[in-house]
């Protein structure tokens, strides 16, 4: 009996390993969102997705099924986009800031609710969130299209960007204080202007 | 007021991303201040608002079909071969004549297309590699750090690869006039260890990748983003020249080192 139930078992088909275009397919489009935010040129998202498609299909054979596969792709765009012409354009130019401060807590005067960045959001004004976005560094904007657009869980992002959990925490808060900021600004000149 | 909590809590807070502890402070304190949990609704509304709306770009049609055929072509190569098996047998006695002469028709596209496919893979494979080679040459324009080994001469040069390398090559004794060898680097291309040799040619840079060959011969000639590119074999080595020289200098410059293999 014991016999015929383990040949039964053996018999049962294995579950086939997704194929690359399985897994791959379905993330084409926020491959390319994340790719054009970074580039911010179509032409360059579009060859940045292909080269990158490309090496992810070179290296499959390396990636270990069950494993994080939108992680591992993403690790595979961010490093093509890395040593990409406007990556490297990109990165020359940032200094490298200070994380941020640990003490930085949340001021006073955010005690009132309607504040400005809420005002603009609520008028789901997205011309000025995406040109708060775009002002953003790149080391800035990926972890933040990674953890708001992507979803991904902070673990998640350390390991596309390759940096601790930490770092990731701070560099998400600050990606938001700068956003938030650059709304406070686009407000009060919005306001100036309406005087 | 100075026990707020920190942005970078409250943000972790807001992504559900603090350990259940601290998450529990986190919760207790906003449940008493109004600054924190002021900012607390802002950033969920704030990161709500930047998910609803930076997912804003999307791919032209006719480069979505390209990369789907890229990957497509993949997933081909993985497909099960069909369920013979499961066809039912037939009365073919009669027909076995037109079934070998289809079977061997069959054969014989298979294997054209099989050919096709092994190109187009190879094709898109030397792309890559030639994208990648690409990426290593303006990497080493950007960087200030000199080369590995720093050397006009052949003959230090090619020791230094000694051990690093599992194949060896030559460096041409003379090279035409303007270029010069300033040194190499030890790098890899398609997880490859290959000899990044460094020329200048005039007030310009070249590179000139040496690898062992592992597939069908090539050789191309492409410009990608103002550089040029000419690859080409020797024996069982794949060479790669890459610079923004002259189309015609850099083929000069290859031409001397596939003369000295």
């Amino acid at each position: 009996m014991v016999l015929l139930r383990w040949r039964q078992k053996n018999r049962e088909p294995a579950a086939a390993a997704p194929s690359f275009a399985d897994l791959a397919l379905p993330l084409l489009p926020s491959l390319y969102n994340v790719a054009r935010w970074l580039t911010r040129d179509a032409a360059a998202a579009e060859d940045l997705v292909q080269e990158s498609l490309l090496k992810a299909l070179r290296g499959f054979e390396s990636f270990e099924t069950g494993t994080n596969f939108k992680a591992w792709i993403f690790r595979i765009l961010r490093n093509a986009y890395l040593t990409s012409r406007s990556g490297l354009a990109a990165m020359r130019t940032i200094a490298l800031e200070e994380e941020l401060q640990e003490d930085s807590t949340v001021p006073e005067s955010i005690v009132n609710r309607r504040t400005p960045e809420a005002e603009v959001i609520r008028m789901r004004d997205a011309d000025a969130l995406h040109a708060a976005m775009e002002k953003l560094s790149p080391p800035l904007l990926e972890v933040l299209l990674l953890c708001d657009v992507e979803e991904m869980k902070y673990r998640e992002i350390a390991m596309v960007v390759g940096i601790p959990i930490g770092t990731v925490m701070s560099r998400v808060a600050r990606a938001r204080a700068f956003v938030r900021k650059e709304l406070q600004a686009q407000w009060k000149a919005t306001r100036e202007v309406g005087r | 007021m100075t026990d707020h909590l920190t942005a970078a809590t409250l943000s972790a807070f807001a992504d559900g991303e603090l350990p259940a502890e601290e998450a529990a402070a986190a919760r207790e304190h906003v449940d008493t201040c109004l600054p924190c949990a002021s900012t607390l609704v802002d950033t969920w509304l704030l990161k709500s608002s930047i998910g609803k709306s930076a997912h804003r770009y999307c791919m032209t049609a006719p480069c979505e079909e390209r990369l789907q055929k890229i990957i497509g072509g993949e997933s081909r190569n993985t497909a099960t071969a069909g369920d013979a098996s499961m066809r039912p047998r037939r009365k073919w006695i009669g027909y076995s004549g037109w079934i070998a002469a289809a079977a061997m028709f069959l054969v014989l596209l298979s294997w054209t297309l099989m050919q096709f496919r092994a190109q187009r893979v190879a094709s898109n494979e030397y792309a890559a590699l030639a994208a990648e080679a690409g990426d290593l040459h303006i990497a080493m324009l950007a960087s200030s750090a000199q080369p590995q080994v720093v050397s006009s001469d052949r003959h230090t040069v090619k020791p230094w690869f000694q051990g690093k390398l599992p194949f060896s090559f030559n460096l041409p004794e003379t090279l035409p006039a303007d270029m010069h060898l300033d040194g190499a680097n030890l790098a890899y291309l398609g997880d490859r260890p290959v000899a990044q040799l460094l020329f200048s040619i005039g007030r310009h840079r070249a590179s000139v990748f040496v690898e062992q060959r592992t597939r069908t011969a090539q050789a191309i000639h492409l410009s990608r983003a103002g550089f040029h590119v000419i690859g080409f074999t020797t024996g069982d080595l794949e060479l790669i020249a890459i610079s923004d020289v002259d189309p015609g200098q850099l083929r000069a410059l290859a031409d001397a080192v596939r003369a000295a293999q």
